[in-house]
């Protein structure tokens, strides 16, 4: 007598939830969903091409048009990849402050996370908290490279120029201030009831599938896996560095909200760390006027806000310019694991499974 | 006294109805302005508590020298304004859009009687039991004639009040019908059923006081829980307040409980495809349906229009002097002024907690609510029985 009817829906492109424009087609049994599969390539620049085009000094700011709430650890892998590729090594000093910037973009890439995941569950007023701290972020950027969201704040060889006069003040006062406001954040959230009800148990996503789907960081911590690239395979300066990786066996939202939460405030550690133990010396290292590649390939990967991000660079023996280059983008990999965690769910856990997931367009659609 | 004509009564009517529109669209706007201003203060927003005219107008003025205590602005209330200003002149002079497939008819009813079973709702409260204020001699035509405080006191105004504002979900059901888009089709399913669902333990938390009072009168029920029970009503019916309270929430589609708007996940909800001054009117309707919450529950919870508990309001009469004896009367003002500490809260409650999902919200509801406001009415009977 009745016909049941499945309800396709597409979340998206313009959808206030889908951190730019993802489009995701969801079949709906009344608020259950049946079938969800993300749609990508609304952003697609071409970036890879791009630089294949471009010298190996001009890529670089093309990474930061990739992930561009984490445009500093772009920036890092990229440089790290290149001076790789082009056989450089990197001064101490220059190590250092591209660790403590890194830690900074973390912290503000996390902000960004926690701003939007928990409006999307609704707590409106955590959001502009963390903006409120991203600011400062953002200025202790701006004070180091001149710019606060696509920062090319490195140079391949080190930086293009020493820290700023003032800049240590500004990464105390930040950090003096910053545990109080996560536990400002975390009065409103880690207790919360609805919070709670919202995010334990949703969008579970166990260590084997996370790893059968390639995903990494927060989302793979939060699984129980504690792989994380800094530890496993130090770069820059994190080998000196003493931190730990959080993680969470549960798998689910709330989990990686905990993991996110908990790298904040190892992130902050570092930066101490890094700005106590500042080594003295240049920035710079000696680079040939021309820069020429020294192998034939190489894959690189660092440990962005999202996961492993890695480059793939591909360059004759003397080459100008990249003959392949390929990212892997860690938002790109994760997505993947939406229909795992979405399907079967209600259209809200769609909604946090994506906050979760901490996914920027611009990076999945490259 | 002299007993009103009846076309002196319609006349006196239609004031009252004139003085409940002036207070309806006076309390909206004041409420979106002061939803500006507190969720601005709460999240620290730079917009809402700052922008200001500086240079022109009555604010302009406000804001510069006159009202500078050395350099803190004593009265910085007004900043804010221009955006409630551009708020309200967007949604009167943008483009009204109607989607190609939808049913025109329907499309525009669906607003109109959200709003109309907003409003209608209160021709059944009464600010103030008995009489309002008294025409003076001189006044032409009306000269002598009172006015009472509410424009229909009838005798099951509670029934009315709950009946017209259960009609307020058609038009959220139908504009989510009519929109024929799927995001507003949702939107209405959800709230079809979640105040389906909520309808029934606010009804029973309402059941409580007209247990205690022995009337579905408003002004009867409101006096007799404000004058017969310790600290209001608010001591017995602790509970009943409570469930009201959050039923309201639910009824009026606001945080933890929009579902039927959930921003995040469906949009907009049912006024989705709606825009210009037809989503104006839903706009306009959700704070009416939130001032009836709060008047409903300041008038049986709150001691309505009463300003002291604990009986101490006639301690303290003989003792008032003659200007401040309207301190010790029952006025509308304390009426007002309870409806607007309840908005505020509902402002804060915006500001504080993130919102339930579909399902939660009716295990909430059908599990614990109505249990719950089953529980309370016992309670009340048991006080009537035995108690009062």
């Amino acid at each position: 007598m009745f016909k049941n009817e499945e309800m396709e829906i597409n979340l998206g492109p313009q959808h206030p939830s889908t951190h730019g424009v993802l489009r995701v087609k969801l079949r709906l049994d009344g608020e259950t969903v049946t079938h969800c599969r993300p749609m990508i390539g609304y952003l697609h620049r071409g970036v890879e091409k791009i630089c294949e085009n471009q010298s190996f000094f001009q890529g670089q700011v093309w990474t930061d048009r990739m992930d561009y709430c984490s445009a500093v650890a772009n920036n890092l892998g990229w440089a790290e990849a290149n001076e790789k590729l082009l056989g450089i090594t990197v001064p101490r000093r220059a190590q250092y402050i591209r660790t403590l910037l890194n830690e900074f973009n973390r912290i503000a890439s996390h902000l960004i996370w926690l701003g939007t995941h928990a409006m999307d569950i609704g707590a409106l007023t955590v959001f502009l908290y963390a903006f409120r701290e991203r600011e400062d972020v953002l200025d202790i950027n701006e004070a180091f490279c001149g710019s606060r969201l696509t920062t090319t704040a490195f140079r391949i060889g080190g930086l293009r120029e020493d820290l700023p006069p003032g800049f240590e003040k500004m990464v105390r006062k930040f950090l003096a201030k910053f545990s109080d406001c996560l536990e400002e954040y975390e009065a409103l959230l880690t207790e919360n009831r609805i919070w709670k009800k919202r995010t334990i148990g949703v969008a579970r996503l166990s260590a084997e599938d996370a790893i059968a789907l390639g995903v990494t960081g927060p989302m793979l911590r939060a699984a129980g896996v504690a792989y994380d690239i800094r530890k496993a395979f130090p770069y820059a300066a994190y080998a000196e560095m003493d931190f730990e990786i959080p993680t969470r066996t549960e798998a689910d939202t709330y989990a990686r909200y905990q993991v996110r939460m908990a790298e904040m405030r190892q992130s902050a550690r570092i930066i101490q760390q890094c700005m106590d133990g500042m080594p003295e010396g240049p920035v710079m290292a000696k680079l040939p006027k021309i820069l020429r590649s020294e192998v034939n390939e190489v894959y690189h990967a660092t440990e962005s806000p999202k996961g492993e991000i890695g480059y793939y660079l591909v360059g004759e023996k003397g080459s100008l310019n990249p003959y392949r280059f390929h990212v892997r983008a860690p938002g790109f990999i994760n997505l993947q694991s939406l229909p795992k965690m979405a399907e079967g769910g209600l259209i809200a856990d769609v909604v946090a499974a994506i906050g979760s997931l901490d996914i920027v367009l611009g990076e999945i659609d490259r | 006294m002299p007993t009103p004509t009846l076309t002196q009564s319609i006349v006196i009517t239609l004031i009252q109805c004139l003085l409940v529109v002036i207070f309806v669209f006076v309390v909206v706007p004041l409420t979106v302005f002061a939803e500006r201003k507190v969720l601005g203060h709460l999240q620290q927003r730079l917009g809402s508590t700052r922008v200001a005219s500086g240079h022109i107008g009555v604010t302009g003025w406000m804001n510069r020298g006159m009202w500078k205590w050395g350099k803190i602005p004593v009265l910085s209330y007004w900043r804010g304004i221009p955006g409630l200003v551009g708020d309200v002149l967007k949604l009167i002079l943008k483009e009204d859009v109607i989607p190609a497939k939808a049913d025109k008819f329907v499309f525009f009813l669906a607003p109109s009687i959200s709003m109309v079973a907003a409003i209608v709702v209160f021709a059944a409260i009464s600010f103030v039991p008995g009489t309002f204020f008294t025409f003076p001699t001189w006044f032409p035509y009306l000269g002598g004639l009172p006015v009472s405080g509410g424009i229909s006191d009838i005798n099951v105004g509670l029934l009315w009040i709950l009946g017209v504002a259960t009609v307020g979900v058609y038009g959220i059901v139908l504009a989510g019908w009519s929109s024929n888009s799927k995001y507003p089709l949702l939107g209405g399913l959800r709230s079809a059923a979640q105040m389906v669902s909520y309808e029934v333990p606010l009804t029973l938390s309402l059941l409580a006081p007209v247990v205690l009072s022995a009337s579905l009168n408003f002004s009867e029920m409101s006096s007799r829980m404000a004058v017969g029970m310790p600290a209001w009503a608010l001591i017995p019916q602790v509970i009943g307040f409570l469930l009201y309270l959050t039923c309201g929430f639910a009824e009026t589609n606001r945080l933890p409980f929009d579902m039927p708007e959930a921003e995040n996940e469906l949009v907009a909800g049912f006024h989705t495809e709606y825009s210009g001054m037809k989503f104006g009117l839903f706009y306009l309707a959700e704070y009416i349906n939130m001032t009836v919450v709060s008047a409903l529950a300041s008038a049986f919870f709150l001691g309505g229009p009463w300003l002291l508990p604990f009986g101490l309001q006639g301690l303290l009469n003989p003792y008032l002097p003659g200007f401040l004896s309207w301190f010790a009367a029952p006025h509308a003002i304390f009426f007002v002024a309870k409806i607007v500490f309840l908005l505020f809260t509902y402002i804060w409650v915006r500001g504080t907690i993130p919102r339930y999902r579909y399902d939660q919200i009716m295990a909430v509801g059908w599990k614990y609510l109505i249990p719950l406001a089953l529980v309370n009415l016992l309670l009340a009977a048991v006080i009537r029985c035995f108690v009062v």
